[in-house]
């Protein structure tokens, strides 16, 4: 009994700096942030009482008539039937974003992690020169894909025009826009999930390669029997991990696309941070989304967590 | 292993097992067909001009004059200087930038690291009250979006009267990596065997010293990939860095080449040539932990 | 939101005086033409102040550092901490400093639309009655501080928007390099010849919205009626001042505005010679004269933007020194003497002399000896202020996404203005009856 307390006492000493941090600066603002999205606070009714001072001289303050106020499930309402903001087409946006994201994310990084976990020569270079966008903050590269597909000055229309093709306006349709975004996203977070797979394959057992291919399995089948499910742990985490960070991923569409055109390819995360910061602000409105984007995560987390114990994944 | 190993493919027959060792055999080379090589590489090469040209094009454009770098006409080189990048060390506050932005990184390293260890290895030898919540809260803390939380964590940084220092920030990151780090450094402590914390505690060890001195030595791949992760985070967060730091010295290098690209009249010229300066430590932080990084991510990945 | 840079203009001595005299009579608190004649214990004032200048810190803050200068002189123990914050971030800023009660600047340079929400939200002194008002403003810049009847800030710079044009690519195509077009039709007309005989494109319409004010103007319409609390955006003034501008650009008279950075690209192409009319403001005159493929600022011509239907208008822009309502009580002489010297005729003709920027003083004009602030005199004539209300910025934004659709993807006019009314009326001035 006395080791048990013991335990957990020292247990609890290892995570408390943690717990206090997350705590105050994570769970203190969401739960505050919670409260306030059933309210209709903004910067301009905050405060309780209106004052105006003069230079050096008398300040004169009066109750403020407009003060924030309870409106219930107001803001949901709001945001939901699109009455404010434009959140239908910005969750359609997020996610087409987080599905193309994750599955090219997912897709290219196998690949070549696959290849990449054959000895051969040269590897290493490969290897180092593949995983080096990673090292690349990711609002630099956000500011490079966005000139390389500069309409005009960009390096790619640049290269459609020498090959005599016409040039593509970008950022003029949504979907070449949230194409561009991809491609940016894709580049940056290829090299996590290719380490992060090609971990997972040196960890399965070179010997099971070998008795299959004596005993007649084909590439794919090793690929679909034995490489696939070894994989599995590594690739329900990452992927777990990546869609949850992609669908937030607020530098990469801010800064390429910026929502263009005519905000149509704004997510949710960029929609709330307009909210919250263009204008006067909306601390409710920008609580509303936060609300709902947790919500959305929530629910994908427990949904993918049941899916996979139902696998016999432990969690 | 045993979950990783799918109905067991082994050789069914003697003959078969004879076949596998003869195959282990030196003089037995497998060769790949010359056609798979030459398919292998040139997959390779396409892949690694994908990865590298971007960052190949910011590097010529950091070399070109500001009236060349957005030209109708695209050249690769076009009057190579290296003005930019005076101008960018002499003429701004860069150089402080750089060094705040060392600073916090560094000890977001540290104290990331020490927090992630620590809270990670709690996780994965103790099973504690409240330990399944803390997991889920490690998840959920990354679901909630940064734009949301930068003025509620000012408002705090304000009232501890943190606003315009470094410490603002590296608490403030903190929150961001520690979650992730976490999360994967239990994994990896998962995949330490719990025999050598027995022996330790045999030997008279408290849960401290067995962190400290046995379990910890053993953890080097992960905590590299924790290294590598924290520092990233720090050296290159823009939004709080903006909403936290005053004074253009007290800048870390998000915020100040930032400045750089407003929406009008952006400085192309200074903004490449800072991206390759930020660019580089981390490159450089990134070489060193690379070689863990396979080995850290694999088996933080493998336990999930 | 629009962004001001160092601009250049220069003084035509009593032209541009006389005609902003014309419309901006003095409206300060005195008439006399003062300057920093403060109170009587000038050098016993003691204090420090943390200033948060919005201007290009390479090109223009060094100037302003001259005048702090001088400033000293007059006041050595009042200590001015000059600070240069980028100008997109610092509204941000601001509020999130001023909200939080910590960290805020006691001096800054605001622009004209954010001065009226500053004050709505208490976060800015009001400067009636004190020195800082002692000095004879343009009337329409002063307008953009008032807020309920008390002012909360000084005029710093002004300046609107501008027809600029290429004098050599006009030669080339056989138009009078000094007699530039004066109505829409006539751009047109122009572009044309620029066209044929010159190869070149003919304007680039910016797809902003603040930048196709100048054509809603140009019809009588505006995007707000304050006296009557209507949201007039979409009337049908305004859908065919629009059109004028989406016509434009279908029939090639304008480039088809790129969807990502259009400012940029258009900014790019003038410069490069490619395109022979902009519709922008002072703050790119430094650029473009400097810019080795333009051919120096001779080569720039600037007018007033064209004329619609019912004559011409340009949206005025600029900037104001305000104080921070949570500055200590205690420094509100040295403040109020700072802002006083800052705007005072000699500091803002000083600033015009070095930067070519258009001062807020009145009486600065007389003093002032840049040709580039002679440049924009006829263009100023035209300009006509916004509705200075605190909801005042928030009506850029989808005026944006509608310039994009309009322009860009050649979406019908009306259906696009109706929208950004209704986007008024939900997010911005509810209380605002729709027409």
């Amino acid at each position: 009994m006395r080791k048990r307390f013991d335990k957990h006492w020292y247990a609890w000493a290892m995570v408390l700096p943690t717990v206090i941090v997350l705590g105050v600066l994570v769970f203190y603002p969401l739960v505050r942030g919670v409260a306030q999205s059933f309210t209709n606070l903004n910067e301009s009714n905050q405060r309780d009482e209106i004052c105006t001072k003069i230079l050096g001289g008398a300040e004169t303050c009066k109750p403020n008539p407009d003060a924030a106020q309870f409106v219930g499930l107001d803001n949901y309402v709001d945001v939901l039937t699109g009455a404010q903001g434009d959140f239908w087409l910005q969750l359609v946006n997020t996610l087409v974003w987080t599905v193309a994201c994750v599955v090219l994310h997912y897709g290219i990084g196998l690949g070549l992690a696959v290849m990449l976990n054959r000895d051969f020569r040269g590897r290493s270079f490969y290897r180092v020169a593949l995983i080096l966008p990673w090292a690349v903050p990711s609002f630099v590269a956000a500011f490079a894909w966005r000139f390389i597909f500069d309409e005009r000055f960009g390096v790619i229309n640049g290269a459609l025009r020498a090959i005599g093709l016409d040039p593509v306006s970008w950022f003029e349709q949504r979907w070449t826009s949230l194409f561009t975004a991809i491609v940016a996203n894709v580049w940056l977070g290829v090299p996590f999930m290719m380490v992060a797979l090609l971990g997972g394959l040196q960890s399965i057992n070179g010997d099971l390669y070998e008795a299959a291919e004596i005993d007649g399995a084909s590439p794919w089948q090793r690929f679909v029997n034995i490489t696939l499910p070894g994989l599995r742990p590594v690739s329900s985490t990452v992927i777990l991990l990546g869609t949850i960070w992609t669908f937030n991923m607020f530098p990469i569409i801010y800064f390429v696309t910026r929502g263009q055109p005519a905000g149509e390819t704004e997510i949710l995360v960029t929609g709330a941070y307009r909210a919250a910061f263009e204008g006067i602000r909306d601390y409710s409105l920008a609580a509303t989304y936060g609300v709902l984007i947790l919500s959305i995560l929530v629910v994908y987390a427990g949904v993918y967590k049941r899916v996979l114990a139902k696998q016999g994944e432990v969690f | 292993m045993g979950e990783l190993m799918p109905e067991a493919i082994q050789p069914a027959t003697i003959e078969g097992a004879q076949a596998l060792e003869r195959l282990r055999l030196p003089h037995v080379r497998r060769g790949r067909s010359t056609l798979a090589s030459v398919g292998l590489h040139a997959t390779l090469v396409v892949a690694t001009f994908c990865a590298l040209f971007p960052i190949a094009w910011v590097v010529l454009s950091s070399i070109k004059p500001a009236s060349e770098i957005r030209r109708s006409e695209i050249h690769v080189f076009a009057s190579p200087t290296l003005e930019n990048y005076r101008t960018l060390l002499t003429g701004t506050d860069f150089p402080y930038w750089f060094l705040n932005s060392v600073i916090v990184a560094a000890f977001t390293m540290v104290f990331g690291i020490a927090m992630s260890a620590t809270a990670g290895y709690a996780l994965s030898r103790f099973n504690f009250p409240g330990k399944r919540g803390l997991m889920w809260t490690f998840l959920l803390t990354q679901m909630f979006p940064v734009a949301i939380l930068i003025v509620p964590i000012y408002t705090i940084m304000a009232n501890l009267g943190l606003i315009d220092t470094k410490a603002s920030l590296v608490i403030a990151y903190l929150t961001v990596a520690v979650p992730f780090c976490a999360w994967m450094l239990r994994g990896y402590f998962d995949t330490i065997p719990r025999e050598l914390d027995e022996a330790a505690a045999l030997d008279g060890l408290g849960p401290y010293a067995t962190f400290w001195r046995v379990v910890l030595p053993l953890a080097r791949p992960g905590i590299a990939v924790t290294a590598f992760y924290t520092f990233l985070t720090a050296w290159a967060e823009v939004a709080y860095a903006i909403a936290f730091m005053q004074s253009s010295r007290n800048y870390t290098l998000g915020a100040g080449l930032q400045q750089f690209v407003p929406q009008f009249s952006p400085r192309w010229e200074l903004l490449t040539a800072g991206a390759v300066l930020v660019t580089l430590p981390a490159a450089l932080v990134f070489f060193f932990a690379q070689r863990h990084l396979v080995a850290g991510l694999t088996a933080g990945g493998t336990k999930g | 939101m629009r962004r001001f840079k160092a601009g250049s203009a220069g003084i035509a001595v009593a032209a541009l005086a006389l005609t902003l005299a014309a419309c901006g009579s003095d409206s300060g608190d005195s008439d006399s033409n003062t300057d920093n004649e403060a109170d009587s214990s000038s050098a016993d004032l003691s204090a420090e102040l943390t200033w948060w200048d919005t201007s290009d810190a390479t090109n223009e803050a060094p100037a302003y550092d001259k005048l702090i200068e001088k400033f000293n002189e007059k006041y050595p123990d009042v200590t001015i901490k000059h600070e240069t914050v980028p100008f997109d971030q610092t509204q941000n800023k601001f509020k999130t400093a001023a909200e939080s009660g910590s960290g805020a600047p006691d001096i800054l340079r605001a622009e004209v639309a954010w001065t009226p929400e500053f004050a709505s939200l208490g976060y800015l002194y009001a400067l009636d009655g004190t020195a800082a008002l002692d000095n004879n403003f343009l009337e329409t810049p002063l307008s953009s501080n008032v807020y309920e009847d008390k002012t909360y800030g000084v005029p710093q710079v002004t300046d609107t928007l501008g027809l600029m044009y290429n004098k050599a690519l006009f030669e080339k195509a056989g138009l009078d390099p000094e007699a530039p077009p004066t109505t829409w039709d006539e751009v047109r007309e122009a572009a044309k010849a620029l066209k044929s005989k010159a190869k070149v494109d003919g304007i680039y319409l910016n797809s902003g919205g603040y930048f196709l004010l100048p054509f809603m103007y140009g019809e009588g319409a505006d995007l707000v009626d304050v006296d009557s609390q209507t949201i007039t955006v979409n009337s049908p003034e305004a859908v065919t001042g629009i059109q004028t501008a989406q016509d434009m650009v279908k029939d090639g008279t304008s480039v088809k505005p790129t969807a990502n950075d259009p400012y940029g690209t258009m900014m790019t192409l003038f410069k490069e010679q490619k395109v022979a009319m902009i519709i922008n403001g002072p703050w790119e005159v430094a650029g473009i004269s400097d810019d080795p493929n333009f051919g120096g600022i001779d080569n720039l011509g600037v007018a007033p933007v064209p004329a619609g239907g019912a004559g011409q208008g340009s949206p005025v822009g600029g900037h104001n020194y305000v104080v921070y309502s949570g500055m200590d009580d205690k420094k509100a002489e040295a403040a109020a003497a700072f802002i006083a010297f800052m705007s005072s005729a000699e500091s803002e003709a000083f600033i015009a002399d070095e930067l070519g920027l258009l001062p807020g003083n009145a009486d600065s004009y007389d003093m002032v000896s840049n040709e580039r602030v002679a440049l924009w005199a006829d263009a100023m004539e035209v300009a006509q202020p916004r509705p200075w209300i605190p909801e005042g910025g928030q009506f850029f934004a989808p005026l944006d996404e509608m310039a994009t659709e309009v322009l860009i993807q050649g979406k019908p006019v009306q259906p696009a203005l109706d929208k950004v009314a209704d986007t008024y009326k939900s997010d911005a001035v509810p209380d605002y009856s729709l027409e």
